[in-house]
């Protein structure tokens, strides 16, 4: 169905990145580093308390230091915050030093209210009121097959029961949120580290109460989003309002406590799960049930993208018969927001979790058991190619039964995601000296999206990628929309191959040249005169679709003397379409895999019931993977051309924390129910901690 | 075992006596040529709160400042530089995106004071590059793809020459030790220790496979 | 951080004449720095003494041969010492095992044994906990899974410092000038306030000026290790040191110490006592661990560090053996 060339010449090619040497050079200006003549430093105060009635907060003695030249308030004097880190003010000031100063200066005059930050306490009917309606939400109720569930489970040769959890997960890109607004009278110029520059322009004009065309968001390099980073957020609104007052441009970045404050996080899940199989094997029935928390809110409420605490169960699996009720639970904690694959990491732990217990149960090998029941033809595939490369079946040993004190083990999941996009345009200028520079607002989080569109238009025109010059983040050039849903190769790759076919037409009517492709370039661009040419184009059907999956295997070892956990090795089998760069894709697998071991062993956001506060403030707490806890990691590539250009940032990150649990299980011949699988409940899990059962 | 003194003829009464004088006859001849350049860069008697005269020596220039003693390096080359290789993430130093060289030591520019680089060598990742032309480390990250979004990548880079100055083929356990103090959110690390490998001048292993996958049905 | 003044001391007399009521040392300030940007601590001066000690690893012989550590050493510098590595292997796996490669290059052997408390509750700018002056220890029925299983106070927040623990099982001394003398203080005296004081983590004030660590080389074997959660640069969750004379296969004058479960370096009498003239085995070094451990208070969360350190004292004597 796609239209993409059956043999390229670029496409699919491992290929650098065009950006890599302003990267190694330190050359690339993030929008950390942007600093525009005469700029101040913003700085936020934020709320001490996490729940609060204010009364006042007074800004003159912050207003009265040196080098202050703005404060204002976030939200009104008078006001209820709902969590710790709240914006409550934020000052400009023309060093960093005095900003800080300045923000230590304002006083705040509030009245503590009771307040709720563990999921467990927010369930309770008896909680302290978060918002103003109940913490507990009505579940949200799904069924299908046979009403009459609990008959069949019953009946079932195989039934497994468990509560499983997943913490908060935050996003902690290294690059912090953050914008630096210029308010310049009726335009703005503002640079952002963003996922989606138009929703940050659009963002904008609302909170300055100016035309959409007035305003010009640039992001020409960002430090990762992950999905936190859409619209200006109270942050951006914060340096355009100070902008303003300052008539200077204001910077204002988050700081790393910030980031684990208020700016998104992954939903906890709290996932009670029954599966039931038959003694063929077959799935029989599932009845799940989810209490999540997003927080004091998802960014929208509903499900999947966005923030909301709703997950994907039961994930991938052919269960004919479901009964699913997923809750969520309000707590006076920062809001959620899209996280790499909503709602799919943590129902993949779940469900792959309960898939290896009723393997176990059947005594069937957890590999086989899920080529039975997982009906997607592309994952079976990876299953087999992986399972190959990794040596499954000669791993493969029932559950705890290396002897000696160090354990190994195995275990797989899988993935699926949507992906795809649409709706993007572009550009291209095509210069009488043969240099070509296309341009598309979109932006490159980190994922090459760069690189995809220098590897296109290459493809198009018969270049190599280093002879395109590519700009991108800025919305004065062609629309292009937020990179997120894993959807900005399908969206933009489609766009820029019709803005150079459309200006491959162009070219030959303007200089007689049949075929200016490859060799022919620089003499047909000479034809060109004195004129540069340009064409638009935008997405077309036919050169993208969705529907992404993979599979990761993990081996794991364990030292069950001190529960400490080691990946030793992952391979990583997916699928996303046509692959444009076999690089790239493989860096975002690793990349996914790597996050996905911090989701697995390391990393929960953690509150202080007694206080209401965040207590793992940094990376020397909140821990994410380090190079020493990087395994050998092996990644296979199903490239499907026919299938268009999907997406890959997502899937990448889903199946690890599944795998990896099923291989600390397979090692010890227990089960951690909850993640991180720590030393600790490792140790907990085998007995060996007295007093502490259930893990 | 029997120990081997490092310092032969030193005997505690000489040593005990030389504890606590003066730098003018510290014996080490790295504290000598530091404590000689403190002399000189510092005047004697406390400075500030206030900004006070700063000197430091960045990619081998001699660049003035007037910072108040609370001024990080970081801070000193970012917002006063401004040099923005180094990246401002963590500032706590637990997570490398400012890792600069200081006498070639590997260091956490965020956890020093730009008054206390003085006297020394700094070297940040725009200092490597001579006129254009890319270390060895550098162009081995872009082949081996070892940055993403690239923020932590200067921090990388900083760490990986102050290995291969130091240990110029370093094994791949060598290489996870001495990046073990940089942080990379978009999991860049398999590419690290590949880029490392390779610009060493060792073999790096091929670890990703691409089929070419039919029709799906 | 507040503002400050600065100075740089050539002596430790000068940088005691320079500190003041509300002054701080400064050597690598890894410790020091972080908590004054998060408003912890403010000096109103900041001492550098980096140049103020001579920084030479000294070996000494005669009758009590030993090594002389300046405080001012980095950790790098310990690593790298050949000498060392060869006498006090223990002393150069806790060394390697701090932090990163970027502190190891800036942090000093003073400021690791001097830093101050990582419980989360006592670092969190906005809590004032019972350690900072304030009246509640939040860490003893809260979140305190990397928390102490013993504290003579009600203080939890356990000792992070590598050095602490494998110097105490090398029975260190520690050179101090305070109140214009020098003092020679044990690992015990050094850390002892901590146990009972819940404001203090070690047993000096801000001005006293740490000058240099001495080991005697009376042991021919020592041994460090530790567990964290993470493979590298991350706070051990339990370590334990174990220093001795094994000859004809049995232990003599065997010290055992655990870190990260006290607000001391922590050791029992009675197991070195145990040890004395016994063979490690399995067997001896389990029993060690068993009167080690008798006391042990758990916390909700921290129950886990029980059976942890009891691999590690297992498995550290056992290396001893090599």
């Amino acid at each position: 169905m796609a239209a993409w060339p059956d043999s390229p010449q670029s496409l699919g090619k491992p290929t650098s990145r065009v950006d890599g040497v302003a990267k190694v050079t330190g050359a690339a200006k993030y929008t950390y580093d942007v600093q525009p003549d005469g700029w101040l430093y913003g700085m936020i105060l934020r709320s001490k308390w996490p729940a609060a009635k204010v009364t006042k907060i007074d800004l003159s003695k912050a207003q009265a230091m040196p080098g202050v030249k703005a404060a204002v308030l976030a939200g009104g004097e008078q006001r209820t915050v709902r969590f710790y880190g709240q914006e409550l003010a934020a000052v400009a000031a023309t060093t960093k030093q005095q900003a800080l100063d300045a923000i230590r200066a304002i006083e705040v005059t509030a009245e503590p209210l009771p307040f709720v930050v563990k999921e467990d306490d927010a369930i309770k009917p008896d909680s302290p009121p978060v918002g103003d309606g109940p913490n507990l939400s009505q579940p949200k109720v799904d069924s299908k097959g046979d009403p009459n569930i609990d008959a069949l489970f019953t009946s079932a040769a195989a039934v497994c029961e468990a509560e499983l959890r997943t913490p908060v997960q935050l996003h902690h890109a290294l690059e912090t949120h953050g914008n630096t607004v210029s308010v310049q009278g009726d335009h703005v110029v503002a640079w952002a580290s963003t996922q989606g520059i138009f929703s940050v322009r659009d963002g904008l004009a609302g909170n300055l109460g100016m035309p959409q065309s007035n305003i010009q968001v640039i992001c020409d390099h960002m430090g990762g989003g992950f999905g936190a980073k859409f619209s200006p957020g109270v942050h951006g609104g914060l340096a355009a309002q100070l902008s303003k007052a300052a008539g200077a441009p204001v910077k204002l970045m988050l700081t790393r406590l910030d980031e684990g404050l208020a700016v998104g996080n992954r939903p906890s899940s709290i996932q009670k799960l029954k599966f039931a199989a038959g003694a063929d094997g077959k799935l029989i029935a599932a009845d799940v049930e989810n209490h999540g928390s997003p927080g004091i809110s998802g960014s929208r409420k509903t499900a999947g993208g966005g923030g909301g605490a709703d997950i994907a169960l039961p994930y991938i699996y052919n269960f004919p018969n479901v009964h699913s009720q997923q809750f969520g639970v309000i707590m006076n904690t920062g809001p959620a927001s899209a996280f790499r694959a909503p709602g799919h990491p943590p129902a993949s732990f779940g469900t792959e979790s309960m898939i290896d217990d009723l393997a176990v149960k059947l005594n069937m090998d957890p590999l086989q058991f899920r080529l039975l029941n997982d009906g997607n033809p592309t994952r079976q595939r990876e299953y087999k190619e992986g399972a190959e490369k990794f040596g499954w079946t000669a791993k493969y040993k029932k559950p705890g039964s290396d002897p000696g004190p160090i354990k190994t083990g195995i275990g797989c999941a899988g993935a699926t995601w949507g992906g795809g996009g649409k709706g993007s345009e572009a550009q291209v200028q095509i210069n009488p000296d043969a240099t070509v520079e296309v341009r598309c607002g979109t932006q490159d989080l980190g994922t090459g999206s760069r690189t995809v569109v220098a590897i296109v238009a290459a493809e198009a025109f018969g270049l190599r990628p280093d002879q395109i010059k590519v700009k991108i983040g800025d919305t004065n050039l062609p629309f292009s929309g937020g990179s997120g849903g894993s959807s900005t190769t399908a969206s933009m790759s489609p766009a820029v191959w019709d803005t150079c076919q459309n200006a491959l037409t162009a070219l030959q009517t303007q200089t007689g040249v049949a075929d200016a492709r490859g060799a022919a370039w620089p003499d047909a661009c000479k034809k060109l005169g004195i004129n540069p040419l340009t064409a638009q184009g935008k997405w077309q059907e036919g050169f993208s679709s969705s529907g992404a999956g993979g599979v990761n295997f993990a081996e794991v070892e364990v030292d069950t003397e001190t529960g400490h956990v080691r990946v030793k090795k992952v391979v990583a089998v997916h699928d996303c379409g046509l692959i444009i760069n076999p690089l790239a894709t493989t860096s975002q697998i690793n990349g996914g895999v790597m996050c996905g071991i911090g989701y697995a062993l390391y990393e929960e956001r953690i509150m202080d019931r007694q206080t209401g506060l965040l207590l793992n403030t940094n990376f020397d707490s909140y821990k994410i993977t380090n190079i020493a806890d990087c395994p050998e990691i092996e990644v296979i590539l199903i490239n499907m051309p026919e299938r268009g250009v999907i997406g890959i940032g997502e899937p990448a990150v889903i199946p690890p924390a599944g795998a990896i649990a099923n291989a600390v299980a397979n090692a010890i011949g227990v089960r951690v129910h909850s993640l991180p699988i720590t030393p600790a409940k490792v140790l907990a899990a085998l007995g060996k901690v007295p007093n502490v059962t259930a893990v | 075992m029997k120990p081997t003194p490092p310092s032969p003829g030193l005997d505690r009464r000489t040593f005990l006596k030389g504890l606590g004088t003066s730098a003018a006859v510290v014996a080490a001849a790295q504290g000598k040529a530091m404590a000689d350049e403190l002399n000189k860069a510092t005047p004697p008697g406390p400075q500030g709160p206030g900004p006070v005269p700063i000197t430091l020596s960045i990619n081998g220039e001699k660049k003035q400042f007037t910072l108040e003693p609370r001024v990080t390096l970081l801070d000193a080359l970012r917002n006063f530089g401004p040099l923005t290789g180094a990246k401002e993430v963590c500032d706590r130093g637990m997570c490398g995106a400012c890792s600069v060289l200081l006498n070639g030591k590997l260091i956490y520019a965020c956890m020093k004071l730009a008054i206390d680089a003085q006297g020394h060598e700094i070297t940040t990742v725009e200092g490597l590059a001579k006129n254009g032309q890319l270390t060895p480390v550098q162009q081995a990250f872009i082949d081996c793809d070892a940055l993403m979004c690239g923020f932590c990548t200067p921090g990388f880079v900083m760490a990986t020459t102050a290995l291969l100055n130091s240990n110029p083929k370093p094994t791949e356990a060598e290489i996870r030790t001495a990046c073990s103090g940089n942080l990379c959110r978009c999991g860049t690390y398999p590419h690290v220790i590949k880029a490392a490998l390779k610009a060493s001048g060792q073999a790096v292993a091929e670890t990703t496979t691409v089929i070419n996958h039919g029709s799906v049905a | 951080m507040n503002p400050f003044e600065y100075v740089s001391a050539t002596t430790p007399d000068e940088a005691i004449s320079y500190i003041g009521k509300n002054g701080r040392y400064l050597a690598g300030g890894i410790d020091l720095l972080g908590e004054m940007k998060d408003y912890i601590i403010s000096p109103d001066i900041l001492v550098n003494v980096k140049s103020a000690v001579n920084p030479s690893i000294v070996f000494l012989k005669g009758d009590l041969a030993g090594w002389a550590l300046p405080a001012s050493v980095t950790v790098s510098e310990l690593v790298a010492d050949q000498g060392l590595r060869s006498t006090l292997p223990g002393l150069i796996e806790a060394a390697t095992e701090i932090g990163s490669p970027q502190i190891r290059d800036m942090a000093t052997l003073g400021g690791n044994l001097l830093q101050h408390s990582r419980c989360w509750y006592y670092r969190q700018p906005d809590i004032v906990c019972l350690k900072r002056g304030g009246t509640t220890c939040y860490g003893t029925g809260g979140e305190n899974k990397y928390l102490a299983l013993y504290s003579g106070c009600a203080c939890v927040s356990p000792i992070v410092s590598n050095l602490s623990v494998i110097l105490t099982a090398l029975d260190a001394k520690v050179r101090v000038k305070r109140d214009g003398k020098e003092q020679t203080l044990s690992m015990h005296e050094l850390y002892q306030e901590a146990w009972k004081n819940p404001a203090a983590h070690n047993a000096l004030q801000p001005q006293d000026f740490l000058l240099s660590v001495h080991i005697l080389t009376r042991v021919n074997r020592s041994a460090y290790r530790q567990v964290s959660e993470k493979n590298a640069f991350d706070w051990a969750l339990v370590s334990c040191a174990a220093a001795g004379n094994v000859t004809d296969g049995k232990i003599h004058d065997a010290r055992v110490v655990l870190g990260s479960i006290a607000p001391v370096p922590y050791m029992v009498e009675e197991a070195n006592k145990f040890l004395e003239g016994k063979p490690l085995t399995d067997e001896t070094a389990s029993k060690a661990a068993d009167l080690i451990l008798k006391d042990a208070k758990p916390l909700a969360q921290n129950g886990y560090k029980v059976p942890l350190a009891h691999t590690l004292i297992r498995r550290t004597l056992l290396a001893l053996n090599a």
